[in-house]
This record gives structure tokens, C-alpha cells and sequence, in this order.
């Protein structure tokens, strides 16, 4: 029998079959052989890089968000909390067909046309967000509807947050500021960890000014999840640092009060302690409600653009003429360059004129003070008096002087922005507005009007200068902050303190009480509580320029936008000051009527509290 | 062999098989999140499929040589029922849905096929395999492969013409004709890649070559996979322990992936030892099929063999995505009621072949 593999001819089939089986396991035996070597090399060569995959699948990294840290004011009453927030929340992720989502959240709670625009703006705007918010502040039943259909939609969800809360609204709106979403802007210069996943972020006010402290530090959870992203249990924990809280120097009774009284009106008001620079209240109306950008997810536009610009904080960047606040300062220029002595008596007439001019520079009263000395025009707040005082000056002494009291220049208080205000000199104009200095624009100068401008702040700041006689107290809003003293602050103070004799001090001191506290003094009849011994300045600030010709400065038929600004300086007690106030009212009428009998309320309110409560 | 029990003519592989098979339950146990219920259902199909073992071990070879037409037939027309009324899903109709349970007629197929062949062979023992008999023999591979790739199951197809190539080359087919059949081989693989496959079967290979360029699309399976076996290590995680299954980020567990439970669990070692029961089993195979006095029981016992072998290495190999995901299960462990019944049929049919040693 003839055996062959190739098979010719008979075949011996066992013989054949026994070879082609051997043949056939063989293949198969180093197949299995090359998948050991291939499971070798998968579970103990590359096991690390294997486990490390694993792990990275079930272990899920959740950062926590801090608790935003607490405003309250000096008193230790809450300004800014955090309260529990429902909300709606679609996953752009995750969610496969939006609009059918919103579909159904509709037909379940009733959503608004607003509340979906917002949602679509939104989705544009901050697509760098993995969840837009759809609806917040969910109600209990609106909570249960939502959560009933949302195993039908991928992406829907409702997410429990600490929300901001604003207790007192409008009348902190502009000091506190408020905080919004992180945009695109504040990504590229925030800390990406510290934010991991926090939604929110101070956007103006102290809310941006001490965004590092009331932050705080994110924690973090490391979750094991199963494929379908659901928590099974947590593996580890590092807690969340809350925020820090900030005890601010307002009093919030009197912000209150203060609010109260400038409601209505369009303008602003600071109120500082000049001992240590403690804001009490500071104002700047109109104002919108913080609470409703984020509960409403936006202002109510309508509403907005009905007021005057309310999201404008007039207290640190409103800029205007200080007008005849002004004049204290520059009687005390005056005695200290010895250009005027407190006894030298001038006549001032219904005008005054430069030689060579034919342009007449009106004082307020029509028929002209008479005879009158240095104190004299401070209580009347004689124009023609500062005319001929700023032209004997010149621009230049008189810039130099203002310097001191901090005009151009930043307060340094602990807001985010503050503006400078003009204190202009020849090179300013020349350099802004092209022309020359002329000696009437000093002259008008010598009134706080023309392109001298300043901040409401900046007001209250230099009148806690005159209020301390020349010590310098930089204004703060954080009780437990100290606002840095430079060299430059220290050689004005030097300055004002050492060079400026205490009599010239008491010179204007004394004028200012008497403004307030002597029956011709212009804001005699702005307050019959004369207990307090307050010190004040009025200040009426011309916007419109009235003819040459015209000497009647009646108001009657002047539309509002070109009435006159009204405002007033002040401090109280006379001896010790511990208030010093800045109002400034736009278009409204002369100082005496507006701003001075608001502010000496305030005041006498302010002290009258203080000594109820020291008597108790 | 006197001492057997009912068809049980080598109680070490029996015993091998019921080591095995409880095995599978256990992991089984593991794999589907500790689901109690599918494991008692999966018990009564075993218990079941013991049963049909022990008949078919219990029939001479002769007898199941002469039913083996009538057995072909009968699954041709399960085929037809299955094209006409079988169950939908996932966009095919694979299955024939009776009481509540399902068969997959084509994984029977994957023994019936050999069986037939064997049989149409060793009727003519004694002459070479000519070019005629060499067709009719693929008639008979391809008629049933037809109905499967309409079903479409392109996967199995191809297994079941694996399993017909390897009986027909054990019974004998010419060196020649191999020859021929290989070129055939290689001229019709592109043809079929660029005018027959489907884009999602396409789609299954080419994740295969890259993975990671879809790796939450298809490729997810793939990566899933891997991950458990790697992740494994040499020990494993331990029983129950299995983060990559018992967490679910492992598709497929109780069926296709069982393998990657396993060798999450109990690691290479575990692999190691599985692979020695594995081999025994086999040799125990490989000893009644030489040993196999009749051209159709050694031919038969041969094949299911190496096909038992054979479906162990492409399903490993699809667990650690050397091959692309064809729908094959890891025989004696996996989840399924279809390929359980088709390997216990094979084992019936070798304690059949070793009765009449």
C-alpha cells in the first residue's frame, strides 16, 4: 500500500487524516500560543498603562465650589449672602435636541418667551460652558415637574446652587456691585484651578474689588461612576475653602437713610468718617436691583433704560464742577500764598471783568455783595470775591494747591475702578481740548466751574482734609483693611499740616460753620437742628450759560436736563468732626435748596443715632 | 469502557465539561452585575443542554450517521422559518422565538455543517475527492451560508465556512485543489471588500486597525475590552472586583466579552488555568478522534475538535481586538442559549464517537 501525502493514485484516508489533523493543530496550537504571548504582553508587560486607564474610567473628578464669603456692614448686618437656588439646567453636551428639551420643560412649568430668548443668548455667549442655566428659582412643585420628566432628555437637569442674595437691593447695588457669569474675558485672566467650577465671579464693585478673599478655594471629590456617569460612592474628599467674609465700614441704617432721602432724584452722596477714613454710606442713585440679573438671569431692560444711566456709579466715577464747594479751598490758597489776609475787605459789585475784557463774570446775586472780607464771601459764597482771588492766583498756584487735597488724582479706595477727575492746568488744555489757558477760564476756575472736575468721593475726601485740618485719611470701604500711606500722601500731609498755619485753618473752619450756623450763611435755613454743630459749603454748578445780558437767573421755564447740579460739602461736630459728607444732585436747582438741607439731615441723623445710642 | 453512566463514555472529560460549565455560571454571576435571575435561567439551559448531551452521547455513531441528512434538512428549513418568521433585532432576523426562548439556528450550523459534509464524504471512503464531489461538497457549505448572510450575519457565515474548510480538509481534499481554493481565496477577499460588505462590517474592521479613531463609537467596544484585560494584571482583580465590568463600562459582558470579565478578575494567572482545563479538554478530544475507528466518527470528531479550538481562539482574539467583533462566543462560558446548545451537540456527538472505541 502505497502511503503518499500528495495523493496519488489510492488513498490511505486514516494515514492522511491522522498527518492533516496534526498539521491542523499545529496551526492552531501556535495561534493560542501567540494570543498567551499577546495576553502576556497586555496584562503584565502594559498592565500599569491598562490600569491606569481603568482607574481614569470608574474615578471621576468632582471640584467643589467654596462657599462665596459674606458681606455684612460695620454693625455686623448682612449685606450679601448666599441662599439655596433651584434651577433648570440644560448640558449642551450631553442634550441631543435642545429645542425639544425646552419643548417639554414648557408644557410641564410654563416657561416665558424672555426666559428662552435668554437662554438661546446665553447658549451663544457662554458656549464655553458645558450647562446653561434655562429657568431659575425654581417653586417646590416646579422642582417635582421637572425632575418627573427628566430620565426622558438627555442633558436636562435641575442643579442646587448657592445663589448671591442682596438683602438691602438698590441701596447697596452700586457699593457692593454684583456678581455674573464668567465670560470669555474673565477666563483669560482668571486662575483656571481656583474656578474650576465656579459659575460666578465679581463683576463690579466690592463684589470685584475682594473677588481673591470671598472666593475662596476650591475643594475637590474623587467619585467612582459607573458607564453611564452615575455616582456609586466617593472614594475621597478635600473640602472646599469658603470664602472669606468682609466686614465692610457702612453703616447700613444710614445708607438707608441716605438712599431714602436721593431716591428719586439722579446724583450721589459719601459719607466719611475723617478720623479714619471709614465710608459709612455711599450713594449714587438711580440704582437697579442686584438680585434680579441673577434671579431674572438678566435687568429688566425696559426698565433700565427708563432711569439715567443707573448701573453708573456717579459716587467714584460721576464727574462735575465742584461749583462754590470749592471756595473754602481757595480762600485757604489765598491766606497761605498771602494774596489775601482774613481782614482785607473788597467791594464786590453785581460783575467782574478782566481789563481789557468786555466779558462780564456774573455773581449769583444780582445787585453784588457789597464790601466784604474773606469769611464773608465764604458764608455768601460771594462769586466775585473768588473771581479776582483765582485771577490773582493764576492756574498754575492754584492747580499746585488743589493737588493736595487729592483733586486729579485717586482717592485710593477699595474699588475696583475710580475716575480721576480733571484738574486742569495750561498743558492739560492744550493737550485736550487744543487751545491756550486764558485768564478766564482761571477766573472761573476760582468758582469750581469751567473744566475742573471732580468725583463726589473726591469732595468728600478733600472735605475730611479740611474737616481734619490737614491730616490725611485715605477712605476705605473694608473695616479691616489699611489702605497704604505713600510718600506722596505723606508729603502732601506734611504739607498741609506743617506749612498751612493753623490760624488759615480756622479761618475757613470758622467760615464754614457759619455757613450753616449764622443767619445771612447761604445754608442757614437748610436745617433748624443746630445741635450739631455742622460745618458746610453749598454749591450750585451753572450747566447751562446763561446770556450776557440776561441778570435774571430764573428757572421756571429751563427744561431739567439744563438745570443747575446742587451741591454741598460738610462736616460735624465742629470741634472732633467724625462725619464728612459729599452730595452732589443733578439738575435740580441751586445748593441751599437740594443738596444741603439732604445732607445736613443725614448728618444730624448720622449723630443723633450715635448719641442715642451712647446715652442708652 | 464499561462503567459508563447513560452516554457518558469518558467521565474525565465530562467531568472537565461540568467543571467548566459551572465555572461559566459563576462568572456568568460576576459579569452580569450579580444578577441571580439570568443565572438561574442560564442554569436551566445548561441543565438542558446536559441532558441533550447525554442523549446524543448515548446514540451509536452509526445511527447518528444515517440521521445526519435528515438533520441537515431539518435545519435548513429552521432556516427558512427563521428568514420568513424570525425575530428582528438590531436590524436583523437571526433568531426564531419559541415559548420564550430563541433559538439561533445558525449557531447549530456550526456542527451541523461538518456533520453533513462528513457524512457526504465517508460514503465514499475508499476514492479521492474529485473536482465533483469537491463541489457538491461546497453546495452543501454554501446553501445554508446563504440564508446567513441574508439574515445578515456575515460574522458566522464565515465561521461556518471555516468549519466546512476544516472538515473538507481533514476528509482529504487534493493538494491541488487547495492550491486552486487559496488563489480563489485571495482573488475574491478584495472583490468582497469593494462590491459585498456592508458599511457598518467595514466600519468593524477598520476600528480593529485604529480603535481610537472612534473611540466612543465602535472603537468603544474595543478599548473597553482591552482595558479589562490589561487592567487585570497577573492576579486580577479578584471575583466580583472587576471594575471595567462590574462598573458596565464593558459591553456585552455576559456574551461576545466574557472573556475580558474573566481575565479582569482572575488575572493571567487565572487565564493560565483556564487554559489548562481548555487543554485537557481538548486532548481528551483529540485522543477519542485519532483513536475513532469509522472514516465518519474520526473525520467528525476531528473537526469539532479543532473547531472547539478554533472558536476559542477567534473569540479571545476578539476580546483583545486582534479580530474584528464576529459574534462568536467563548464555548462553555459564555451567556447564550444557541451557542451552548451547538457545543454540547459537538460534545454528545464525541461521546458518541468514543462509546463504539
Amino acid at each position: 500500500m502505497r502511503k503518499s501525502f500528495l495523493d496519488v493514485g489510492r488513498v490511505n484516508s486514516e494515514k492522511l487524516f491522522a498527518r492533516r489533523f496534526i498539521l491542523l493543530l499545529t496551526v492552531l496550537s501556535i495561534l493560542s500560543l501567540l494570543l498567551i504571548t499577546r495576553l502576556y504582553y497586555l496584562q503584565v508587560i502594559s498592565y500599569e498603562h491598562f490600569d491606569t486607564l481603568s482607574e481614569t474610567n470608574r474615578i471621576k473628578y468632582i471640584p467643589t465650589p467654596p462657599r462665596r464669603g459674606i458681606i455684612y456692614d460695620r454693625n455686623n448686618i448682612v449685606l450679601a449672602e448666599n441662599s439655596p437656588l433651584y434651577s433648570i439646567e440644560i448640558n449642551l453636551k450631553e442634550a441631543k435636541d435642545i429645542r425639544k428639551i425646552i419643548e417639554s420643560v414648557n408644557e410641564e412649568i410654563l416657561l416665558t418667551a424672555q426666559e428662552i430668548k435668554i437662554f438661546h443668548k446665553k447658549k451663544l455667549k457662554y458656549s464655553h460652558h458645558n450647562s446653561i442655566i434655562l429657568k431659575s428659582n425654581l417653586t417646590d412643585s416646579e422642582i417635582a415637574k421637572v425632575l418627573a420628566i427628566r430620565y426622558k432628555h438627555d442633558g436636562l437637569d435641575v442643579t442646587a446652587s448657592l445663589l448671591r442674595e442682596y438683602p438691602y437691593k438698590k441701596i447697596t447695588s452700586h457699593v457692593l456691585g454684583h456678581i455674573g457669569y464668567i465670560d470669555k474675558r474673565d477666563l483669560s485672566i482668571l486662575n483656571k484651578k481656583k474656578y474650576q467650577n465656579s459659575k460666578y465671579i465679581g463683576k463690579t464693585g466690592i463684589e470685584k474689588y475682594y473677588e481673591k478673599q470671598l472666593h475662596g478655594s476650591p475643594g475637590y471629590k474623587h467619585v467612582e461612576i459607573n458607564a453611564r456617569g452615575r455616582q456609586i460612592r466617593d472614594i475621597d474628599e478635600k473640602p472646599a475653602i469658603p470664602g472669606k467674609d468682609i466686614y465692610l465700614t457702612i453703616d447700613i441704617e444710614l445708607q438707608e437713610y441716605m438712599y431714602s432721602r436721593l431716591r428719586g432724584y439722579t446724583g450721589s452722596s459719601v459719607a466719611i468718617n475723617p478720623k479714619n477714613g471709614e465710608i459709612l454710606g455711599i450713594i449714587s442713585v438711580p440704582a437697579v436691583d442686584p438680585n434680579q440679573k441673577l434671579w431674572k438671569l438678566d435687568f429688566d431692560q425696559e426698565q433700565v433704560s427708563k432711569l439715567k444711566s443707573p448701573m453708573f456709579n456717579r459716587a467714584t466715577h460721576g464727574l462735575y464742577s465742584p461749583g462754590s464747594t470749592i471756595k473754602p479751598i481757595m480762600a485757604l490758597n489765598g491766606l497761605h500764598r498771602n494774596i489775601v489776609s482774613s481782614s482785607q475787605e473788597f467791594y464786590a459789585g453785581p460783575f467782574f471783568q478782566l481789563p481789557n475784557n468786555s466779558r462780564r463774570f456774573r455773581d449769583w446775586k444780582p445787585k453784588g455783595h457789597g464790601v466784604v472780607d474773606l469769611e464773608k464771601s465764604i458764608i455768601q459764597s460771594c462769586d466775585v470775591y473768588f473771581y479776582m482771588l483765582a485771577n490773582n492766583l493764576g492756574i498754575e498756584k492754584i492747580s499746585s494747591f488743589l493737588k493736595y487735597f487729592s483733586f486729579g488724582s485717586k482717592t485710593g479706595i477699595d474699588m475696583p475702578h475710580e475716575s480721576k477727575g480733571v484738574l486742569p492746568t495750561n498743558n492739560w488744555k492744550l493737550k485736550n481740548i487744543g487751545t491756550n489757558w486764558t485768564d478766564g477760564d482761571t477766573v472761573i476756575t476760582g468758582i469750581g466751574q469751567g473744566y475742573f472736575l471732580t468725583t463726589p468721593l473726591q469732595l468728600a475726601y478733600a472735605t475730611s482734609i479740611i474737616a481734619n485740618k490737614g491730616s490725611i485719611v485715605i477712605p476705605k470701604l473694608n473695616k479691616n483693611s489699611t489702605p497704604i500711606r505713600s510718600n506722596e500722601i505723606l508729603e502732601k500731609e506734611d504739607f498741609l499740616k506743617n506749612t498751612i498755619s493753623s490760624e488759615d485753618w480756622d479761618t475757613i473752619s470758622n467760615a464754614m460753620y457759619k455757613v450753616v450756623n449764622q443767619k445771612n450763611g447761604t445754608a442757614y435755613w437748610t436745617t433748624r437742628n443746630k445741635k450739631n454743630n455742622i460745618s458746610g459749603k453749598t454749591g450750585t454748578v451753572q450747566v447751562y450759560e446763561l446770556s450776557q445780558e440776561t441778570d435774571v437767573r430764573s428757572k421756571e421755564n429751563m427744561p431739567d436736563h439744563l438745570k443747575d447740579h446742587s451741591l454741598y460739602i460738610g462736616f460735624a461736630p465742629r470741634e472732633n468732626p467724625t462725619i464728612v459728607i459729599a452730595t452732589v444732585i443733578e439738575n435740580v436747582g441751586g445748593g441751599s435748596k437740594y443738596a444741603a438741607p439732604i445732607s445736613n439731615d443725614i448728618i444730624n441723623y448720622y449723630l443723633d443715632k450715635i448719641r442715642e445710642k451712647t446715652d442708652e | 469502557m464499561n462503567n459508563r453512566i447513560l452516554g457518558v463514555t469518558d467521565f474525565l472529560l465530562f467531568s472537565l465539561i461540568v467543571l467548566i460549565s459551572v465555572f461559566g455560571l459563576i462568572l456568568l454571576y460576576s459579569a452580569t452585575n450579580q444578577d441571580i435571575d439570568i443565572v438561574i435561567k442560564q442554569g436551566i439551559k445548561l441543565a438542558f443542554c446536559f441532558v441533550l448531551m447525554l442523549i446524543i452521547g448515548s446514540i451509536n455513531i452509526n445511527k447518528l450517521k444515517l440521521l445526519t441528512p435528515y438533520i441537515y434538512l431539518f435545519c435548513l428549513v429552521l432556516l427558512v422559518v427563521t428568514l420568513f418568521w424570525g425575530h428582528d433585532s438590531k436590524g436583523a432576523k437571526r433568531w426564531i422565538l419559541f415559548y420564550g426562548f430563541s433559538l439561533q439556528v445558525s449557531e447549530i450550523l456550526k456542527i451541523i455543517v461538518p456533520m453533513m459534509l462528513a457524512w457526504y464524504i465517508s460514503n465514499y471512503e475508499d476514492k479521492e475527492i474529485e473536482f465533483k464531489k469537491l463541489i457538491i461538497s461546497f453546495i452543501i457549505v454554501f446553501i445554508p451560508i446563504a440564508f446567513i448572510v441574508k439574515q445578515p450575519d456575515l460574522g458566522t457565515s464565515l465561521i461556518i465556512l471555516l468549519c466546512g474548510l476544516i472538515t473538507l480538509f481533514l476528509s482529504g481534499v487534493k493538494n491541488k485543489h487547495i492550491k486552486y481554493l487559496l488563489g480563489l481565496f485571495l482573488i475574491v477577499t478584495p472583490l468582497m471588500w469593494k462590491f459585498f460588505l456592508l458599511p457598518y462590517q467595514k466600519q468593524r474592521i477598520m476600528t480593529l486597525i485604529e480603535p481610537a479613531s472612534d473611540p466612543l463609537g465602535s472603537g468603544y467596544h474595543i478599548i473597553q475590552s482591552k482595558i479589562a484585560v490589561g487592567s487585570g494584571g497577573f492576579f486580577g482583580k479578584g471575583f466580583l472586583n472587576g471594575t471595567q465590568s462590574q462598573l458596565e463600562f464593558l459591553p456585552e459582558r455576559g456574551t461576545d466579552f466574557i472573556f475580558a470579565v474573566f481575565a479582569e478578575e482572575f488575572g493571567f494567572f487565572g487565564i493560565l488555568i483556564l487554559f489548562l482545563f481548555y487543554l485537557a479538554i481538548i486532548i481528551r478530544c483529540i485522543n477519542i478522534a485519532t483513536r475513532a475507528k469509522k472514516y465518519y466518527a474520526k473525520i467528525l470528531a476531528g473537526s469539532l475538535t479543532s473547531i472547539f479550538i478554533l472558536l476559542i481562539v477567534t473569540n479571545i482574539s476578539m476580546t483583545i481586538g486582534l479580530l474584528p467583533v464576529v459574534g462568536v462566543t467563548l464555548p462553555l462560558l459564555s451567556l447564550g442559549g444557541s451557542s451552548l446548545l451547538s457545543v454540547f451537540i459537538a460534545f454528545g456527538i464525541m461521546f458518541s464517537v468514543s462509546r463504539r472505541n
